[in-house]
């Protein structure tokens, strides 16, 4: 399927998977990547002068650092951010799931409204429980998908489905900064039912704006705090177990197809 | 009458060795980070009831790795920058009083073991230790 996948793309471009001590999701996301024809392959943080040969980066999930100080703050000072930091002044892609979105907004790269490294916003502590959850949600692209170049590929009003599995997902910032992501359209994703209605009810976790993902201004960083790549096939749906192909496609799949077209 | 209660590590804070790392990495001149949880409780029982009361309440304090220290100053000492979340307040303690106020102290120390002056202090909270989109930091 990868090899198929590579083909109908006629993908090149090498993606590198960031692992930091204590990042826990690096081999799904990879395999994702190769199933939709990605080059894709774990960077472990002692080979981070590889970095730059890299065209797009993923920081995928996990408690990079143990989550020591707050989630994402030792990470974003790591020397492998040195890098990614460089690449997304430049314009290539770098996406963050869940502990990897913590650690992009740790680092200003997103939403961006600040320097880099004085963070603006934060991914925190869920409301009102203050629980981890692990539950299965559906996110909806906010705006239009161009504006996030990860996302150009999707269609408008596009649903997908994901598992949130965080203690601190919910989005907060000041008053002031709330309203330049909204005002800024830094706001790539919000939290919503299967059929694309969005209400309170389909925030699990009290995130400010109802936010799944944030992207910067330029649009070539996103940070997403669901997974995707935790419903990107068959079997990560025990209802499908029987009669399906386990192997084939799940929604999720979706999300990182457009990540591909946005290599291609 | 509010009280001040420092809970530390007796054993190796990993935690602190990684503050030290990443403020070193960043060019902030210090030498040894200490961390402890800061409860502050307000309430009409004595200083050492508080104290008793934190002891025996096992998810603030495990005798086995914890040190506890009831502090006669309410604020942070010198070379100490204390960081709470936002709105933060808990319901713990019951029984001795009915809200405490959590902090996390950083105290910084120079090559000549003292405490960084205040100018390094807000070096290393606005670098590292605060995020200020959700927290806040008394010095």
């Amino acid at each position: 399927m990868a090899e198929a996948a590579r083909r109908d793309l006629r993908v090149s471009a090498k993606v590198a998977v960031l692992v930091f001590p204590g990042t826990n999701s690096e081999a799904e996301t990879v395999r994702i990547c190769r199933d939709v024809g990605l080059d894709a392959e774990s960077v472990h943080w002692s080979k981070a002068t590889s970095l730059p040969t890299y065209d797009a980066y993923i920081l995928p999930g996990g408690f990079a650092y143990e989550d020591r100080i707050r989630a994402g703050a030792i990470s974003a000072h790591d020397p492998m951010m040195d890098y990614v930091i460089k690449a997304a002044e430049k314009g290539k892609l770098v996406l963050g799931i869940c502990n990897g979105a913590q650690i992009l907004l740790e680092a200003g790269l997103v939403p961006g409204t600040g320097a880099i490294r004085r963070p603006t916003a934060a991914f925190t502590r869920n409301a009102p429980s203050g629980k981890f959850i692990c539950k299965h949600v559906h996110i909806k692209l906010s705006g239009t998908p161009s504006r996030c170049a990860i996302t150009a590929a999707l269609p408008n009003d596009a649903v997908i489905p994901a598992w949130a599995g965080h203690g601190e997902g919910r989005l907060a910032a000041s008053m002031e900064h709330l309203e330049q992501i909204s005002s800024g359209g830094h706001l790539a994703f919000v939290y919503s039912h299967s059929d694309g209605t969005v209400n309170a009810a389909a925030v699990p976790n009290g995130s400010a704006l109802g936010c799944a993902g944030l992207t910067n201004k330029k649009g070539n960083v996103l940070a997403i705090m669901p997974h995707p790549e935790r419903d990107a096939w068959n079997f990560n749906h025990s209802e499908r177990a029987d009669g399906k192909d386990i192997l084939a496609p799940s929604g999720g799949a979706a999300f990182f197809r457009a990540f591909a077209k946005a290599l291609s | 009458m509010l009280h001040t209660v420092a809970i530390t590590l007796k054993i190796p804070d990993n935690t602190a060795f990684s503050a030290l790392t990443a403020l070193r990495r960043l060019g902030v001149d210090v030498d040894r980070v200490e961390r402890a949880d800061i409860w502050q409780f307000a309430g009409p029982a004595s200083g050492n009831d508080v104290a008793a009361s934190v002891q025996r309440n096992e998810s603030l304090f495990n005798p086995n790795k914890h040190a506890l220290e009831l502090r006669e100053s309410p604020n942070p000492q010198s070379g100490e920058a204390w960081i709470s979340t936002i709105s933060a307040t808990h319901a713990v303690a019951a029984d001795a009083s009915a809200a405490a106020v959590h902090h996390v102290g950083w105290r910084l120390f120079g090559r000549d073991g003292t405490p960084v002056p205040p100018a390094t202090l807000k070096e290393a909270v606005e670098k590292l230790l605060c995020n200020p989109a959700i927290e806040r930091a008394i010095t």
